[in-house]
């Protein structure tokens, strides 16, 4: 089943060098790489941080149809990006698409914004491919404590995303079996018009809130039950630490993220995407 | 085929497809025929896992079948994929010697399938709207839906005037599972698939249910294959058994042979009947030849005759 797919696609099982790095170091690493990619103004600069991802990638064992299953979904997005930038940036005229003049500028300006998103979701998936969903938001919750000081529940956050997370392959494999059962009785073979298709999906959506809510309250019950009171004092069982490979692996970031911002800098007066 | 120009029978059409005119229609029953289906799950993602293997099956017109296995042996994915409802991987899956699944679903109401727990499928604001749901859905006219409605709950014990206006929501677990599997008779198709009916019900409901079922497969003649976790129950209401396990099937038989044979079944971890391990304690108490028994009226009526032959004392 589709639905299937596209939830666990989220994580590729393995234990490379990218996987074992701490992921508070990872969520740092990406968000700087992503800072960076805006800074960056040249190409120069986008073709080194290009290859510092491609290096990335290469250590994250991850095979390239997931990368290509990262991009899709946000393929047309960069589609359009580009043309917009093609179509409607002045200057040098290139070429002639019949009566529409296409102009040097616009195909470098679009090829330059559409390798920066390209570069954001692949860096962005390398964090979901070699970090289990559990560890992330552990680890987003960790960086996020010093929060709690602004009596911001962090912690509770940390803990709702970790239990949604818990329960999507359950509601999964519930709205699956939903489906199926309903279909099975005549239901979702949709005819008529778009009342008559949206009334179709009420089969699966009423059994599905009915079962979700049911689960909220037995586990609600069960916490209780088993004393949860919120996370005021609470200790952790498995201790994160930083340790050489992270240190390594921070430096080498540091050092790509600090010359890819050299030779990308930008300097006013000059056509920055020429760099 | 049959149960597709049945089931697109128009209003004015005679009651031809109400449950108990399926005697006197031609094929009653559906054929279900797997040739070496194996099925795999989340295929193509490092997550895939097999949880059918190479089964091969059928299930004759009329038949009933029981399935019995381990848990997560593959017993409800077996149901789904012999129901056309999920595609296999690789092998066929024939309905009447029609290929489904996938791309061909198959015939229109000819197949009832009731998930584990069939009761967290009810939508509807009334017991009677959600039985009449399929009904509906196969554009019958009013009076034979409501045949069908009442029909079909009265074949799981529900009277339709007490329950019919009620919401599913507010009743009892085991008067939703009845309304859930009604819904699924409602449909009046030619092979019932049903994974495991009895869960979570009380063993008097639990009973009555498979007693229903049985009679009626034995008045329509619908194929039945029922999921089971009960070798006692499987006892009451299969002719025949087949053992799932790992994926794979593990044994096939006639009902008697597998239930009596207590060597197989603890081999795939399942509990014998009661009745047999019944008549296995009074052979060693007797030291007597006693034939193993799988019914429960059986077990009794072998109780009364060795008390009355003075083969084991009366009760004072
Ligand atoms: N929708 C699904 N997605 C992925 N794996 C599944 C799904 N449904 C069942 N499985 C897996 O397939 C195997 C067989 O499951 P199932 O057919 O439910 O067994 P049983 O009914 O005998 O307990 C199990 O390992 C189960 O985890
Ligand atoms: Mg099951």
């Amino acid at each position: 089943m589709k639905v299937n797919n596209m939830i666990s696609g989220q994580y590729y099982p393995g234990s490379s060098f990218f996987h074992r790095i701490d992921p508070r170091a990872k969520i740092l690493a990406v968000s700087a790489y992503a800072v960076v990619l805006f800074l960056v103004a040249g190409f120069g600069g986008l073709v080194l941080l290009a290859a510092g991802l491609a290096a990335g990638i290469f250590l994250a064992g991850v095979p390239p149809s997931w990368l290509w299953r990262g991009l899709r979904p946000v393929l047309l997005l960069i589609a359009i990006t580009f043309l917009f930038q093609v179509f409607l940036t002045g200057g040098e005229e290139l070429a002639r698409l019949g009566p529409i003049p296409v102009y040097r500028e616009g195909v470098f300006r679009g090829a330059f914004l559409a390798l920066r998103l390209m570069l954001l979701v692949l860096s962005g998936s390398i964090l979901t491919f070699t970090t289990p969903p559990v560890l992330l938001t552990d680890a987003l919750g960790r960086l996020m404590s010093p929060l709690t000081k602004i009596k911001i529940p962090v912690y509770e956050l940390a803990l709702t995303m970790t239990i949604a997370l818990r329960f999507i392959p359950t509601l999964v494999m519930e709205t699956d079996r939903i489906i199926k059962a309903q279909k099975a009785r005549g239901a979702l073979a949709a005819a008529g018009g778009p009342v008559a298709r949206a009334r179709g999906i009420l089969p699966v959506l009423t059994p599905l809130f009915v079962t979700s809510f049911r689960h909220a309250d037995e586990l609600a019950v069960a916490m209780e039950s088993r004393c949860w009171r919120g996370g005021r004092g609470r200790t952790v069982r498995r201790k994160l630490a930083f340790n050489r490979r992270d240190a390594a692996f921070g430096l080498a970031l540091l050092a790509l993220l600090a010359v890819s911002l050299w030779v990308g800098r930008f300097q006013p007066g000059e056509l920055e995407i020429w760099r | 085929m049959q149960a597709g120009i049945d089931s697109q029978a128009g209003p004015g059409a005679p009651a031809k497809t109400s449950l108990d005119a399926r005697q006197t229609s031609t094929a009653p029953g559906l054929r279900l025929e797997m040739e070496s289906v194996s099925l795999v799950y989340q295929a193509g993602t490092p997550f895939a896992s097999r949880a059918l293997n190479e089964i091969s099956l059928v299930v004759e017109p009329g038949e009933r079948l029981g399935i019995a296995g381990p848990v997560g042996s593959g017993k409800s994915s077996l149901l789904a994929v012999l129901a056309g409802m999920e595609a296999a991987a690789s092998g066929r899956v024939l309905h009447d010697g029609r290929e489904v699944g996938g791309k061909n679903p198959p015939a229109p109401g000819s197949i009832g399938l009731a998930f584990q727990s069939p009761e967290s499928c009810l939508f509807e604001k009334t017991v009677y709207d959600d039985v009449a749901f399929s009904p509906r859905r196969q554009g019958l006219a009013d009076g034979e839906v409501r045949r069908r409605v009442e029909e079909a709950l009265a074949a799981t014990g529900l009277d339709s005037s007490r329950f019919g206006h009620k919401s599913p929501f507010s009743l009892s677990a085991g008067e939703q599972r009845r309304v859930a599997l009604a819904g699924v008779m409602a449909v009046d198709p030619r092979a019932l698939l049903l994974d495991e009916p009895t869960a979570y019900l009380d063993p008097a409901a639990r009973r009555e249910l498979i007693a229903r079922l049985v009679d009626l497969n034995r008045r329509t003649g619908v194929t039945m294959v029922m999921v089971g976790h009960d070798m006692q129950e499987l006892a009451a209401f299969a002719e025949r058994l087949v053992i799932i396990d790992g994926g794979r099937k593990a044994a096939e038989g006639a009902a008697k042979t597998i239930l009596t044979d207590v060597d197989l079944l603890d081999t795939y971890g399942l509990d014998p009947p009661g009745t047999v391990v019944l008549s296995r304690l009074l052979s060693v108490a007797t030291g007597r030849d006693i034939p193993a028994v799988t019914g429960e009226e059986e077990a009794v009526g072998l109780l009364l005759r060795l008390m009355a032959d003075g083969g084991i004392m009366s009760p004072p």
